[in-house]
């Protein structure tokens, strides 16, 4: 059965619908091949490291899960995340930003590339042909739809009415599978154009040869195409220079240090301040509404466990001290390494009688936002460098970092050190 | 099978893999769904390849256009006329700069400078002015490197090349 509505004449009108309105030479099965092969581990890497994410907020523990209940239970992971390496959530964070910056000069790329496509001509051939086409249409909005989102997020700008996690995470879910399907059905394409051109072939052509793709019905190969004005390797090198140039800015926040001031565009690229305070924040004291007066002299650590404590910052200060470089890592992708001076986790577990445990809830002075309180799993109690820093790079904590004591506990999300700390509840195992 | 192909237009796997993507593809969209700002997440998500499709591609391609149509030739032999094309050299940092812009508009516009403060507790003013400065970098670049390759040519552009070598 051919699917074509009577109405819709044989010849395509006239514009981009005819062959011949599609004039580039260097558009092509090998030019989409190859942009494509650039893009498919960039895609896989970003996804497992942002499904890698979900799982680092140990979501099956207390009300750690940012996503909405409900749904088919495969949000939930089996694995509880662990605490080394240290710089483990600031690996895969950083991986998954920096993936997303790299692959989007050449989503952008191969979207050009394949443009002749969407006016392809007749619009509907057969079913099978139709739901391949409502498959694009998921894979390129859900393609722009969670690259935007997700670019957009770590610049902190929300001009939508969604909650950012939902949309991106289950988003990423449409875009996926549309994904999935896509190098299915395209890999003989690839190989087939890799097979008769080379992989890199291409690129040995100067201007003076390079010549268009052979035109063939279907495909994005020009049927009259113009005079060459660029190589495909200045092409490509335009679109790597790009990607390369995206993939610095984040890789530079990511990895700290003398590059973070080299990634100029990248949001967490400059020190807040000199001294040992001055390092980034992810949201100011002043942005959570604490107040100075709730962590002046009247403070207290408020601990349960098989008993209650109430601690001073002075009495917490008297406990034995340890000294750990850890690294705070950040869902957006950056990450700063700083030594943070504290308490133990398991030691103040033990002071309120619990020597085994199996979970602790810490509890914010925030008064609002779904991470004021975090259970953290026993694991990361159990790990010695996890402390209840109360000073950092030899100086007390600065409000926006945490005064009077916050959570660092190595390998975590940024997230699940919590600042500002009011109260720790542990469980015995 | 054989009528299957008929009727469907491809494999039974084709129809299979088809299946399977969309059973993922409908469990993602259900639980937008099921989320308080479900329209206008789907608003977004059309609206992506609208803006995408049919405003910034044809946007572009006639800037490309335009660029095209005034520095190089309608004959075939331009080539031949200009051996150092000047529209690369325009168009190379035009596109690093775009691509930049699109995706650090947020921090280079300071749309989110309200928040950005009130968070991290620094300025966006700084992001406008370091883009500037990348894209002066690059035109600034693509010049000098225009002007080489002038030198090295031993012409100005539009001279014919001697002949006879």
């Amino acid at each position: 059965m051919k699917l074509r509505p009577p109405q819709l004449p044989e010849e395509p009108p006239p514009g981009p619908t005819r062959p011949g309105f599609w004039r580039s030479p260097l558009r092509g099965p090998w030019l989409t091949s190859l942009l494509g092969s650039a893009l498919l581990p960039l895609v896989i890497v970003c996804a497992v490291t942002g499904f890698l994410s979900q799982a680092a907020y140990d979501p099956s523990l207390g009300g750690n899960s940012l996503l909405p209940r409900g749904g088919l239970g495969i949000d939930i992971y089996f694995f509880s995340w662990p605490t080394s390496p240290a710089f483990l959530y600031a690996l895969t964070q950083g991986l998954h930003v920096t993936t997303g910056l790299i692959a989007i000069p050449l989503l952008l790329a191969k979207l050009w590339s394949v443009m002749p496509k969407l006016f392809e001509w007749p619009p509907v051939r057969s079913i099978a042909h139709l739901l391949e086409r409502a498959s694009l249409a998921l894979l390129v909005g859900g393609s722009l739809f969670v690259f935007l989102t997700g670019l957009l997020n770590i610049q902190l700008y929300y001009p939508w009415p969604f909650r950012f996690l939902t949309a991106h995470y289950y988003g990423s879910f449409v875009f996926l599978a549309a994904f999935a399907l896509h190098v299915g059905l395209k890999l003989p394409t690839v190989l087939r154009s890799f097979r008769e051109r080379g992989v890199l072939r291409p690129l040995r052509a100067d201007l003076r040869h390079t010549a268009a793709e052979p035109y063939r019905e279907g495909t994005t190969a020009p049927l009259e195409p113009e005079a060459p004005t660029m190589s495909r390797r200045t092409l490509i090198a335009t679109v790597g220079a790009a990607s390369v140039g995206a993939g610095f800015m984040g890789a530079a926040q990511a990895i700290g240090g003398p590059l973070r001031s080299l990634g100029l565009l990248a949001p967490h690229s400059t020190q807040v301040s000199d001294g040992p305070n001055g390092f980034q924040i992810n949201k100011t004291a002043e942005s959570v509404g604490i107040e100075p007066s709730q962590t002046g002299r009247g403070w207290r650590l408020k601990l349960a466990g098989q008993s209650r404590a109430e601690l001073t910052r002075d009495q917490l200060l008297a406990m034995p001290q340890r000294t750990y470089d850890l690294p705070i890592a950040c869902v957006e992708g950056w990450s700063t390494t700083q030594a943070w001076t504290g308490v133990r986790l398991r030691d103040l577990a033990a002071a309120v009688g619990v020597d085994d445990t199996d979970q602790v809830v810490v509890e914010s002075l925030q008064s609002a936002g779904a991470l004021r309180k975090v259970t953290l799993s026993s694991g990361q109690v159990a790990d010695e460098r996890s402390l209840l820093a109360l000073r950092v790079n030899g100086a007390d904590l600065s409000p926006d970092h945490g005064y009077p004591a916050r959570v660092i506990v190595p390998g975590a999300p940024g997230v699940h050190c919590t600042k500002w700390v009011s109260s720790m509840q542990f469980e015995a195992a | 099978m054989g009528r299957l192909r008929a009727t469907y237009g491809a494999s039974p796997l084709h129809a299979l893999a088809v299946i399977a993507s969309f059973a993922v593809a409908g469990y993602g969209f259900l639980r937008i769904a099921e989320s308080p700002s479900a329209l206008g997440t789907f608003i977004w998500f059309a609206a992506a390849i609208f803006a995408h499709d049919l405003l910034a591609f044809p946007f572009y391609s006639t800037l490309n256009l335009i660029a095209h149509r005034s520095l190089v030739k309608p004959s075939d032999e331009w080539l031949e006329t200009r051996r150092v094309p000047a529209i690369n050299h325009l168009r190379v940092p035009t596109i690093l700069s775009a691509v930049s812009f699109v995706i650090f508009f947020p921090l280079i516009l300071g749309l989110s400078s309200t928040k950005y403060m009130e968070y991290t507790g620094q300025s966006a003013d700084v992001f406008l002015g370091r883009w500037l400065g990348i894209c002066g970098a690059l035109f600034l670049g693509s010049a000098l490197i225009y002007a080489i390759r002038l030198r090295r040519a031993g012409g100005s552009p539009g001279e014919p090349e001697p002949t006879g070598s």
